[in-house]
């Protein structure tokens, strides 16, 4: 069942004025419950405008967005919609509310009114699945980019969502930052069927989803597995996106005339296939 | 580099630390309130030793109490002369032009120092043995009843909160800009004042806007955790008085009382009036 749903999304900021800016344009998009999609694009083609509008922090323009068929213009389901809509923005520190662990991550079910034991419950299940369950005492002072940004995603899981929307949430990391957050997501994904949509700008972590969606000036230009997306070098090219190394040099050596598939994604598939060809 | 986000905490296990923090700052309250009812050296005395008490079980290093002293002393200094050169009442020691040092004015100037020391002494006492995220929460608790009047307190205690969390940030970030000025030559703190103010301005234009760019986040970041979901918002931590609060209260309201009753009551005659004078014809003496 698709638990995400738009049809015919506009959105435009500053409308009918000089600086309107048309962010999406006709977006239509559907996301199965349990998939782990990847959003990429060129800096400005919309994906933090369609981020938002997924748990109505943003209301669209034209056309509507639902999730589990609820509505987001819809007033009195909107914190449904959030409750089961997550988002994880791109700087950890801006995502921190209380200057202690446990205290910023018992702040999204205080908010809803659960009751005590099962928030001190959800904050313990919450930091252990982001492995800060040791640091519940402690604050984000000193601590490293990834650790802060695992809060910020166990800050989300206190208050269960069904899906995590993570907007360039590893940009600012260190490549252990990184693989920290994202073998975290990929758990959320394994073990809660959590349906991920991760933005991002690295290709290698779009070869990670099952699904990966390319958007260009508010429009959505590809939308396959990563693999056949990136087979399609020229197009990615053409919004200003690079490939992952390894298919770019089988891209190239297909160019040069060697029959190679162009959606090898790995070292090891590239050697194997080379050596296949010997 | 301490995390600024604990303020003047000072860490230790003890019972002061674990007493109920709202209990903490109806403490100090009614502490600040008796102060200014303290008339004899003998209630001095007994408020110093209370005080000491107090610190000694708190486990906090007496010398760290009496440095939050060496931020008043320039007010301590000022405020005794003051008083000293302006006291009109008492026996004339010295008399120059309209300057007139008495008796009774020196007595006054030393009262008003021992009233000021113990006063900020007492106060930090509260904030060396409670964290800034437990006042908040005690502040909330305590302004509870004005909700019923619609005052906002909930928005209040965020606004706190989120103060608390985002200060040593913004200080960071105010170090990282005047870094980065001063690496393209600004001189920061070379110059007069007005040139310091002026080179203040490229670092404060880009702090405000990166403050601004956090607020717009966190603004985000607050409604996607459902921020103002429901009115029947519930709190993880509830506060809790205990044994330890209410033999705190019994003692606070016991100086509180002999404070009051020395002020009032004994205050006109006895043996601690005896005491009192000899320490202030001391002082006269020793002046004179
Ligand atoms: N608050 C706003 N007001 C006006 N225009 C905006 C606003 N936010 C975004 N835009 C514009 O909308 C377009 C889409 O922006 P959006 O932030 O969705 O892009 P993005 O794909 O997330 O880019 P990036 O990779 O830089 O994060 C851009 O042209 C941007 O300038
Ligand atoms: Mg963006």
């Amino acid at each position: 069942m698709s638990i995400i749903k738009l049809s015919n999304v506009f959105y435009t900021y500053n409308k009918d004025t000089e600086e309107q800016v048309h962010a999406l344009q006709g977006i239509n998009l559907e996301i199965e419950e349990g998939s782990f999609v990847a959003l990429v694009g060129h800096n400005g083609s919309g994906k933090s405008t369609l981020a938002k509008l997924l748990n109505g922090l943003l209301l669209p323009t034209s056309g509507s967005v639902n999730i589990y068929d609820m509505d987001t213009t819809n007033p009195s389901t909107i914190y449904e919609i959030r409750k089961n809509v997550g988002m994880v923005f791109q700087n950890p520190d801006n995502q921190m509310i209380a200057s202690i662990v446990e205290d910023d991550i018992a702040f999204g079910p205080e908010n809803l009114g659960v009751p005590r034991e099962e928030i001190i419950e959800r904050v313990d299940w919450a930091l252990s699945k982001v492995g800060m369950l040791e640091h519940k005492k402690g604050t984000p002072f000193k601590m490293s980019g990834g650790q802060k940004q695992r809060l910020a995603i166990a800050g989300v899981l206190a208050i269960k969502p069904r899906v995590l929307v993570l907007d360039e949430s590893t940009a600012m990391l260190d490549p252990q930052g990184r693989r920290e957050v994202l073998s975290v997501v990929k758990q959320l994904n394994q073990d809660e069927k959590i349906t991920i949509i991760n933005i991002t700008h690295y290709m290698d972590e779009a070869l990670d989803a099952d699904r990966l969606i390319v958007m260009n000036e508010g429009k959505i230009i590809d939308d396959d597995t990563p693999k056949n997306v990136f087979s399609r070098y020229a197009q990615l090219e053409a919004v200003k996106l690079a490939t992952p190394p390894v298919t770019g040099l089988a891209i190239k050596l297909n160019q040069a005339g060697i029959p190679i598939d162009t959606n090898i994604t790995t070292q090891s598939e590239l050697v194997e296939k080379l050596c296949q060809l010997l | 580099m301490r995390d600024i986000s604990f303020g003047q905490y000072y860490p230790s296990e003890s019972v002061i630390h674990r007493m109920d923090p709202r209990a903490k700052i109806i403490f100090s309250l009614l502490y600040m309130i008796g102060m200014f009812f303290i008339v004899s050296y003998t209630m001095y005395l007994v408020t110093f030793i209370f005080l000491m008490t107090v610190i000694l079980i708190a486990k906090i290093p007496p010398k760290i109490v009496f440095r939050s002293i060496k931020a008043i002393v320039f007010i301590l200094i000022f405020t005794a002369i003051i008083n000293l050169l302006f006291y009109n009442e008492g026996k004339v020691l010295v008399e120059w032009w309209k300057i007139r040092i008495t008796d009774a004015g020196i007595n006054f100037s030393v009262k008003m120092i021992f009233r000021l020391t113990m006063l900020v002494m007492g106060t930090s006492l509260l904030t060396y043995t409670t964290t800034p995220t437990a006042l908040t929460d005690a502040i909330e608790s305590l302004l509870k009843p004005l909700s019923y009047i619609k005052v906002p307190v909930h928005d209040i205690a965020i606004i706190m909160s989120i103060a608390l969390r985002f200060i040593p940030g913004l200080i960071e970030e105010t170090d990282k800009i005047m870094m980065a000025q001063k690496a393209r030559g600004a001189s920061i703190d070379t110059g007069n004042f007005i040139q310091k103010v002026k080179a203040m301005l490229p670092v404060l234009i880009p702090l405000f806007v990166s403050a601004f760019r956090r607020a717009d986040e966190l603004a985000d970041a607050l409604d996607a955790r459902c921020y103002n979901a429901t009115d029947h918002r519930t709190k993880m931590k509830v506060l809790k008085y205990s044994g330890k609060d209410l033999v705190g209260a019994i003692v606070v309201v016991a100086l509180f009382v002999g404070i009051l009753l020395d002020k009032y009551l004994i205050g006109g005659s006895g043996l601690w009036v005896g005491i009192d004078r000899y320490i202030a014809d001391g002082i006269r003496n020793l002046v004179g």
